[in-house]
């Protein structure tokens, strides 16, 4: 077996020179031969071929030759020849962390032994032929002609308005031409105009979510004016309404929540700062592209007033406000997934794309490289969203304010922060005493050595040498009660725990003191004894004349903190000259109910027996007590045997021995430092409660710029090459981003998607706004402009719309006004059968597509018409405080819905959404949504009939009726008007009041007239705002 | 005096869906004008596999917290011998708490029924069924906290909101029964994720799971949401014929629409549904031998019995998923032999009586009856007399249609730390639970945000051993 001792070296030094010269081939002595063939090339064929040989090359991996392990496949080097154990193979054989193959069941113990064995002589592969294929490299791929003619990629181009010769319909703006030239190429005819009442309803919807009130249908109705329309228009716009209804639109998109819904569902109590901004920003028409700038790098734009920077800082909560896992064991994976979720909706919202398709890989269908991704990740991971990764972590805040207030915070925060460094540097300074003490006592071995015998020599429990001293004290005693300290920052108590005895205890102060100077008439030892009573430990240090006696005195549990429970305990021996006597007792925590002390002289016989205190022992020989007590332990386990002086020189030396540092040597060699410290954490403490008050929003800020490695399968623990920060090469072009430490890129970013050429980012805001009015965009796929998302119905105009945002520069409003002006907008819902048959999704528009209203507009329009309408703007409705469980185990779900302010003032909770939106597809907020839908399930019959909602509108809605002066025609008119703006046909008319005679006749006798006529109101009530003439929109 | 709605085409039916977006759920209500036609585009109509299924349904018993193997089904004498020393080997990267040396479990395992499974005496109940069950001993998964965990055991990622596997199913093959939702989830947990484990995500809406209650509500008191009201029958009755007639004169004026229609017929079912939930949830015809078989009689498995009567009369209505919940009760860092115990005797005879009961009405041989926590337990002690949790190996245990009965599949380590042989990930688990109901976790799609999601990521293997 000589060989196998020497052959490692051997091969290894020729597995060093194999990896520099890859085309020599190492020829195995024929022992190692047969080890090989006998032993390792089997399991490598039976386990490993499969997936890493000739046929599949799993993770670029090859392992059916010795170079194609040296060369190893995505991850690096299979093998190791310099340190065989910690190969890779190896670590994924033995089901490492980051690695386990074959991935389904571990090789048995033997085999994986084989491998170890194999590796640790060098990896030995017998010649055979070598490998020709080279191993498949990571690299970026280059795009095809097709990827980048794809058509989301190319600039936007104004087109020129087509000419429509006959366009059988008013052509108001190039809206029109648009739509009508492609029309009219199919020979589709256009719906007829819908009625201006029917339009009025509509044009109120879509702008406000409010359905119009009867007076300001009739005030419209009645407007001679050719522009009664167009100022109607106007007049939607300037309400604060708007903002409230398109707002909400991009909250959708921005995956709003009042809570991060995740794992942990923790309150995000600052987030309707943000939601608010979005209102405000919509209501002021911010042009778009500093409605952009502002969400993603709002936080390094300049502002002109403090008002502007803190809008700025609010508007960031964009990226914070997404669902995270807040409880994740790994931090590294929580901060990458939370940027994943970041780019993925970032991508999604401003550029159509899926961006997180990349992570793991190059996207499957759009030029997306896994080099893209990681530069974009490298932005954020530059940028930070939490103040900390722990469990459960923390989002970051960032305080908004006057500027006098902001002042004041940075002013304290810095105290703050030089306040720690201040008490951080003492600590060092005391910990570093510790240890210079310590180094100096080890000196002194044999003194602590011989010291330590002699107590453990005497070592008993101390008693007290009278046992009934509650009758009777020997003569020449001292005794003293404890409330007669002439010193002391503790409490005299006389009843309660201090009753018939008197006792003192904690008054608050830490720590605990009394001094007591006490007469002592004649010289002697004496032997100290104290009645106290504790229900837990709270052992006390005693000193006397400035010497320690006991270090942990008092420390027995008596049973209770009652007088009852009260005992004499032995705590010190003290020899003390004639005289004043200074007695101290101290506690860093709150004192045991001390009742009082006594000093019992002693025999010279009864001094000569009595055990030696550690602490009197030390401080007679000026030894440290800590580490004397520490030898007096080590002694006593030796049971008498001494140590030699070799031993003794172990025992001082270990790193476990008596002189390591321990809590009470620290305590006792830091005695100087003790009190600065304790005054400076007080003041700390003090500090830190005067924080100014102020605001916080959730919000981003930079921190180091750095660039991140490509992560092998999105998996942290496998990296491969940098991927320095840079937008997307097949919009971004290949010129990498000159980005340093000092920043992120998050502006570059920001700057770079509001380029006026930008292809994408008006192109897919100009769509979602298309989508709100129309119920579908031109690109029926609103958050995915990329291959798998659908292509515009109408490019041109898609184009045209873009350009002219940007031209108006970025006015949405502008956008609106085109869109709803329109004539295609004024169309009817009643299509043309021949349209229905060639085009039955209406991707032409040969009509109005008739929607069902969204769920806000739903309750909103319930609420507004029963009077019950709260149109109060702004602030939070949260029934709950920061970082609250707004979920949990049990019963504890959010609840506070119960309030008639619009819809989206009401949280958005994660997890525990408001049940009559979940029945009424709110979509879901932990994902951009640009697209709402409308299902129809029973449940939201259900919700009709039987929710709260339900019933306090209508009975709202009925009592209001039914004070309604006239006959009951009269008030079914009324109901009418109110509900939908019109007076009922006859057959409605007829319909309804035989219904109601019906429920009258049909209620429950015991009912008073007045209560029948209530129910049968409530459910006339009920139905007109659960029809289909409320819910949906012609 | 009201015209009805004439009948209209198939053809007709398709054009006025118009955008499509009401489509889906639109169609449910179409089924119910028993137009046979139109029943194979509804989303909840049954839906024909993709090859034919072993089981028609499935009942999930989820122990929340983290019930431990090594006390419970992976009997291990090494951990007994070795108890107090080392873990011989590393323990994972990434851990929860901190934990110390071995800890032997403090609960005696006996071999039962001609399988010879181990069962520790913590079940005595369900020790006489074990030759219905197939434990599956190497379930491993990747998140060692309960909000991850639980994430991934439902909707197969611990990284985002992703459906859950009950909505995929239901998603799949629809529901056999139009009165009663597909997926039901009895007294669900809000915390871990909360919704998020049992909602559709992406997936349309009709797929999420209908809540009956939550963790916090005794399971006698829950109930489908909105399914009671205020509103005495009769005056709701008359409310309806109302609605009915209005919306109907509506669509004279404004002229015929799916959508509309579809609404005025989603009002009958849902008055029918009023009085169908609730049927189904009354026990009150339940034999007393049956309830004593679930121990209703007994106040500790009272709770946890109802829950599983419950699923099974939810089964034999043709709800398609249906989970209990022993809530967020396994977690014990501490205690572990009382409170293990504890939540032992709490749903031991309930489950024990589900199998026995749903065996004897035939309903065993096409319901996939699943039981398992988030994760399991260390074998090394977290205090004296507790574990942490341990996602790395540990032991659910299937039974009923499609799997093979008394079989113990996969293996941890001596120890029961890791799972090392035949390891079944959560992915694995979700593969074979949608084949042994006739779907291919491959080709079950559904295309959001530009590209095909599937329960099982590009994960997932079959677990072709335990089928029968």
């Amino acid at each position: 077996m000589n060989h196998t001792r020497t052959g490692p070296n051997v091969y290894l030094l020729a597995g060093t020179v194999f990896a520099t010269l890859a085309s020599v081939t190492l020829a195995a002595p024929p022992d190692e031969s047969v080890f090989f063939e006998k032993k390792v090339r089997p399991i490598l064929a039976d386990r490993c071929f499969a997936c890493h040989g000739s046929e599949k090359q799993k993770g670029g991996l090859r392992v059916d030759s010795r170079p194609a392990l040296l060369t190893g496949g995505d991850r690096g080097a299979a093998i190791n020849l310099r340190q065989p154990a910690s190969s890779l193979l190896l670590r994924a054989l033995n089901h490492g962390e980051d690695l386990k193959m074959p991935p389904r069941n571990k090789l048995p113990a033997v085999e994986i032994a084989v491998i170890k064995e194999w590796l640790l002589r060098g990896a030995p592969w017998p010649a055979t032929r070598p490998v020709t294929s080279p191993v498949p490299k990571n690299h970026e791929r280059s795009f095809t002609a097709a990827e980048k003619a794809f058509w989301a990629f190319q600039p936007v181009k104004r087109p020129v308005v087509p000419t429509v010769p006959r366009p059988g319909f008013p052509i108001r703006n190039p809206i029109d031409n648009f739509i009508l030239a492609k029309l009219g190429t199919t020979g589709l005819k256009p719906a007829a105009e819908a009625e201006k009442r029917t339009l009025f309803r509509r044009v109120t919807l879509d702008l406000t979510g409010l359905p119009p009130t009867p007076e300001e249908t009739e005030t419209f109705l009645n407007d001679p004016s050719p522009r009664a329309y167009e100022n109607w228009v106007e007049h939607l716009l300037a309400s604060p309404a708007y903002g409230e209804k398109w707002g909400r639109r991009w909250l959708d998109v921005a995956r709003y929540a009042d809570s991060n819904g995740m794992d942990e569902n923790l309150a995000y109590t600052n987030a309707w700062r943000y939601r608010d901004w979005v209102i405000r920003s919509f209501n002021a028409d911010k042009p778009y592209d500093e409605f952009v700038r502002e969400q993603l790098a709002g936080d390094l734009l300049p502002g002109k007033t403090e008002t502007e920077r803190a809008d700025h800082l609010t508007a960031t909560g964009f990226l914070v406000i997404g669902p995270k896992m807040l409880a994740e064991d790994d931090p590294v994976k929580m901060r990458m997934d939370i940027i994943d979720e970041q780019l993925d909706t970032l991508g999604q919202v401003f550029m159509g794309l899926t961006l997180g398709c990349a992570r793991c890989h190059d996207h499957k269908f759009d030029p997306i490289t896994m080099a893209d991704y990681y530069g974009l990740a490298g932005i954020l991971y530059s940028t930070r969203t939490m103040k900390n990764y722990s469990v459960v972590a923390t989002w970051n805040e960032r305080p908004i304010g006057t500027p006098s207030t902001l002042v004041a915070l940075a002013e304290q925060e810095k105290r703050v922060v030089a306040l720690r460094a201040e008490i951080a540097a003492i600590a060092k300074e005391a910990k570093a005493t510790t240890a210079a003490t310590l180094t100096k006592e080890r000196q002194r071995a044999a003194e602590y050595l011989a010291a330590a015998v002699e107590i453990a020599r005497r070592r008993r429990p101390l008693k007290p040498l009278v046992s009934d001293l509650d009758r009777k004290l020997p003569t020449g005693a001292v005794q003293v009660e404890s409330e007669a300290f002439a010193r002391g920052n503790v409490l005299r108590l006389t009843d309660g725990y201090g009753a018939g005895i008197g006792v003192i205890i904690n008054a608050g102060p830490l720590p605990n003191y009394a001094e007591y100077d006490v007469k002592i008439a004649t010289a002697g030892t004496y032997q100290l004894v104290v009645r106290y009573a504790a229900a837990e430990s709270r052992p006390v240090q005693i000193m006397a004349n400035g010497q320690l006696i006991a270090r942990e005195g008092c420390g027995s549990r008596t049973g209770s903190w009652n007088p009852d429970t009260q005992m004499w305990a032995a705590e010190g021996i003290l020899t003390l000259p004639a005289g004043k006597t200074v007695l101290r007792f101290e506690r860093e925590g709150p004192f045991p109910h001390l009742d009082k002390f006594a000093l019992l002289p002693m025999t010279p016989e009864q001094a000569a027996r009595a055990p030696l205190s550690v602490a009197q022992v030390a401080t007679e020989r000026r030894l440290l007590a800590s580490a004397l007590g520490e030898w007096v332990e080590v002694i006593a386990k030796r049971q008498g045997r001494l140590p030699t002086d070799e031993e003794r020189h172990r025992i001082a030396t270990a790193a476990d021995g008596p002189f390591r540092i321990t809590p009470t040597a620290e305590k006792e060699t830091q005695s100087r430092y003790r009190e600065q410290l304790h005054r400076l954490r007080a003041a700390l403490a003090a500090l830190e409660k005067t924080r100014p008050p102020v605001e916080e929003v959730m919000a981003v800020e930079d921190g180091k710029g750095e660039t991140l490695r490509i992560h092998l399968r999105g998996n942290h623990l496998t990296l491969g090459a940098e991927a320095p920060r840079r937008f997307p090469r097949i919009l971004g072009g290949d010129k990498p981003l000159s980005l340093g430490t000092d920043r992120s890129g998050r502006r570059e970013l920001a700057e770079w998607l509001t380029q006026p050429d930008h292809p994408l980012t008006a192109r897919v805001m100009v769509n979602r706004l298309w989508a709100g009015h129309f119920g579908a965009g031109l690109v029926r796929s609103p958050d995915n402009f990329g291959r798998l998302g659908e292509r515009p119905t109408h490019p041109e105009l898609l184009d045209w719309l873009a350009a002219e945002f940007v031209q108006a520069k970025w006015s949405i409003k502008h956008l609106h006004r085109l869109i709803v002006t329109s004539t295609v907008y004024r169309l009817g819902s009643q299509a043309d059968p021949a349209a229905l048959a060639t085009d039955p999704e209406n991707r032409l528009l040969s009509h109005y597509n008739r929607r069902r209203l969204d769920a806000e507009e739903i309750r909103d329009g319930m609420l507004a018409v029963a009077g019950l309408l709260d149109r109060k703007s702004g602030g939070s409705l949260l029934t709950v405080g920061p970082r609250q469980y707004v979920t949990g185990t049990g019963n504890r779900n959010y609840e506070g819905y119960a309030h008639p302010r619009r819809s989206v003032y009401l949280p958005v909770i994660r997890s525990a959404l408001y049940d009559v939106f979940q029945t009424l597809d709110f979509p879901d907020p932990s994902v951009p949504s640009g697209q709402r839908t409308a299902t129809t399930v029973p449940g939201q019959a259900l919700m009709t009939l039987n929710s709260p909602l339900a019933d306090q509108t209508a009975e709202a809605f009925a009592r209001s009726l039914l004070a309604h002066k006239g006959t009951e025609k009269d008030r079914v008119h009324e109901a009418y008007r109110r509900a939908f703006g019109r007076a009922p046909n006859t057959r409605e008319l007829d319909r309804v009041l035989a219904y109601l005679t019906k429920s009258q006749e049909h209620a429950d006798p015991r009912l008073a007239s007045q209560a029948r006529q209530l129910q049968a109101w409530r459910g006339l009530c009920r139905v007109l705002l659960g029809s289909n003439e409320f819910v949906f929109v012609e | 005096m009201f015209d009805k709605t004439p009948r209209w085409s198939r053809r007709e039916w398709l054009q006025r869906s118009a955008t499509g977006f009401g489509w889906l759920a639109l169609t449910d209500m179409l089924a119910r004008a028993a137009e046979a036609e139109q029943t194979s585009r509804s989303p909840l109509a049954p839906r024909p596999p993709h090859f034919p299924a072993r089981a028609k349904r499935v009942i999930f018993l989820f122990m929340h917290g983290g019930p431990s193997q090594v006390d419970t089904f992976d009997y291990k004498p090494r951990l007994s011998a070795d108890t107090g020393k080392p873990l011989p080997f590393s323990k994972p990267r990434v851990v929860s708490s901190a934990t110390g040396n071995l800890l032997r479990s403090p609960f005696a395992f006996k071999q039962h029924g001609q399988s010879g499974a181990w069962v520790s005496e913590l079940f005595p109940h369900l020790a006489q069924c074990v030759d219905e069950l197939c434990f599956i001993k190497s379930m491993h998964g990747s998140n060692s906290r309960h909000g991850g965990a639980l994430l991934e055991l439902h909707t197969g990622s611990d990284t985002f909101v992703r459906p859950s596997m009950g909505s995929w199913i239901s998603y799949g093959l629809g529901t056999e029964n139009r009165d009663l939702p597909a997926f039901i989830t009895i007294c669900p947990t809000l915390t871990h994720g909360g919704v998020n484990n049992y909602s559709s995500a992406f997936l349309p809406a009709v797929y999420q799971a209908t809540p009956l209650g939550n963790a916090g509500t005794p399971s006698r008191q829950v109930t489908i949401p909105f399914v009671k009201g205020t509103t005495p029958r009769e005056q709701q009755r008359l409310e309806l014929d109302l609605l009915a007639d209005l919306d109907r004169e509506r669509s004279v004026a404004v002229g015929k629409d799916a959508a509309m229609e579809g609404r005025i017929q989603s009002f009958e079912m849902a008055f029918r549904m009023q009085s169908a939930a609730p049927a189904v949830q009354d026990l009150a015809k339940e034999t007393a031998a049956t309830k004593r078989l679930y121990g209703l009689d007994d106040p500790v498995t009272e709770n946890f019995g109802r829950q599983c009567l419950m699923a099974r009369r939810f089964a034999e209505a043709g709800v398609r998923f249906v989970q209990c919940t022993h809530s967020y009760k396994w977690d014990q860092h501490e205690n572990l032999k009382r409170d293990h115990t504890r939540n032992a005797r709490e749903v031991d005879r309930p489950i024990a009586g589900l199998l026995t009961d749903l065996k004897q009405r035939g309903l065993l041989k096409e319901t996939l009856v699943l039981w398992g926590g988030e994760f399991g337990r260390t074998p090394v002690a977290q205090g004296k007399d507790g574990r942490d949790h341990n996602p790395h190996g540990f032991t659910m245990f299937l039974a009923g249609g499609g799997i093979k009965p008394g079989l113990s599949y996969g293996a941890t380590d001596d120890y029961g730390y890791f799972a090392t042989e035949n390891k079944v990930h959560f992915h694995d688990l979700h593969a074979t639970i949608l084949h042994l109901l006739g779907l291919d976790h491959t080709k079950l799609t559904y295309r959001h945000a530009g590209r095909d999601f599937r329960l099982t990521d590009i994960h997932g293997e079959v677990v072709r051993a335990i089928l029968s």
